[in-house]
């Protein structure tokens, strides 16, 4: 019901594919090709690629435009309908159910984004694997939909959860994350701790070269799963009866 | 009192809001194949006590024993708006265990007599979104039976039906009344006080007699 309710929403669905092909627009109409070098965070401090700007730029914004669009829509799979959904409770389902229900639309979102936004990266240039770009994608899907999942669960308004969204998601996924910035950045740490950090890495690594990114997986999975247990906790004690 | 007839006992219901106290040491009981009603002006805390007696709220102190199956129809609509008619009764059917096998049948005439009976077979595949307000609140008081519940517990269900839809909500009360199911309808008012057995006042809290 979840999925016919959100295949139903037509002008969402133009707008969550038409949204990643407009930033990878921008990108190539307002950046150059030079040959930029930046630090592969989370390999060493030593390790250097030189990649074209605006390679390098399609993959960050590519990574972002997905976390951005996942956390709304999960904000929103979380508050839409948050009365409805204690009523079936009343009458019968378990929290875990409707949350469950909520969990796999949400992953089909995040794979058809993340599929989407790294398909269309072959049209502008082709990633040293591309497998593994997706993957980092995907994980920035799922490291900001759990975020967008224990948004919602905490904050009843929309405007509210809007607001926190926003406010982590631009400034790590659509700034503090790319290399460009972070190889200059004073404070390299709290980009190190940020959600969007090993995803953007996985992506990076994946794009132009073939070191291995097997810690930054294990830390992304972590950090969504933290994300997802707090919603988890925190939606069933707002939906328990009273009883 | 003889409370194997009971199919509800509430007691010393207390909630407070604060310093603000709501209901004050509710207490009542309600029996098999009882119909009664609960009126107050805005604001008494009828809403505050039905969320109470189904579980959406915790009571400071008192006890609730219900014994059966309840439905709760709630004064907002609370139905999936970008779901059609058909599709609102199998989410909810789901919700009450109706639409596993074993009852798929009996799930199938209970649907069959509530489309029937309300009249919604013209708008089994017309989206929520798209009814007219009374036609919303119709379908709020039936996702509210599709179980056939041992007691009903409705609040303000009949506001916004169109006359023929209130013959229809007695008619079918009756029914389940001569059937041995309960019912306790709350309200700004009573209209057709002798459809009762019981009516209740609440006022500043306190629950007395009518």
């Amino acid at each position: 019901m979840t999925i016919k309710e959100l295949y139903r929403n037509r002008i969402a669905i133009i707008l969550l594919l038409l949204i990643p092909t407009l930033f990878y627009a921008l990108i190539v109409l307002t950046t150059s090709d030079r040959i930029i070098a930046f630090k592969l965070a989370s390999i060493s401090e030593e390790t250097f690629v030189q990649v074209s700007e605006e390679s390098e730029s399609l993959i960050f914004i590519g990574l972002a435009v997905v976390g951005l669009l996942t956390s709304f829509v999960a904000l929103n799979l979380m508050q839409k309908n948050f009365d409805v959904n204690r009523r079936l409770i009343i009458c019968g389902f378990h929290s875990s159910e409707i949350i469950l229900s909520k969990l796999i639309v949400l992953v089909g979102v995040i794979f058809l984004i993340g599929l989407y936004a790294a398909l269309m990266l072959l049209l502008f240039f082709s990633p040293e694997y591309l497998l593994g770009v997706l993957l980092g994608f995907v994980l920035g899907g799922y490291v900001y939909g759990c975020y967008g999942l224990l948004i919602g669960s905490i904050f009843k308004h929309e405007l509210e959860g809007i607001l926190f969204i926003v406010l982590l998601a631009n400034i790590d996924a659509g700034w503090l994350q790319n290399p460009n910035y972070y190889a200059e950045a004073q404070s390299k740490i709290i980009i190190r701790y940020l959600p969007a950090f090993h995803p953007s890495q996985i992506s990076i690594i994946s794009g132009f070269t073939d070191y291995s990114f097997a810690v930054s997986f294990i830390l992304s999975i972590t950090y969504g799963a933290v994300f997802l247990i707090a919603a988890l906790i925190i939606f069933g004690k707002r939906t328990r009866t009273k009883k | 009192m003889d409370s194997k007839k009971n199919i509800l006992e509430v007691e010393g219901i207390q909630k407070a809001y604060g310093k603000n106290e709501v209901l004050k040491d509710i207490s009542f009981t309600m029996q098999r194949g009882e119909l009664a009603g609960i009126v107050g002006e805005n604001g008494a805390g009828k809403s505050t006590l039905l969320k109470i007696l189904v579980g959406l709220l915790k009571p400071n102190s008192g006890r609730i024993h219900l014994d059966g199956t309840f439905g709760y129809c709630p004064q907002e609509l609370l139905v999936f708006e970008t779901l059609n008619v058909q599709e609102n009764f199998l989410y909810f059917a789901n919700a009450y265990g109706l639409y596993s096998k074993k009852d798929r049948s009996l799930w199938k005439e209970n649907s069959n007599y509530l489309m029937k009976k309300f009249k919604f077979h013209q708008y089994e595949e017309v989206l929520v979104s798209n009814l007219s307000g009374g036609t919303k609140q119709k379908l709020n008081f039936s996702l509210s039976i599709l179980h056939f519940p041992d007691i009903l517990i409705l609040d303000e269900p009949y506001s916004g039906f169109d006359w023929e839809t209130y013959l229809n909500f007695w008619d079918f009360s009756k029914e389940q009344k001569d059937k041995g199911k309960s019912l306790l309808i709350v309200s700004h008012f009573v209209y057709d006080k002798q459809k009762f057995d019981k009516i209740y006042k609440l006022k500043n809290g306190v629950l007395e007699c009518a």
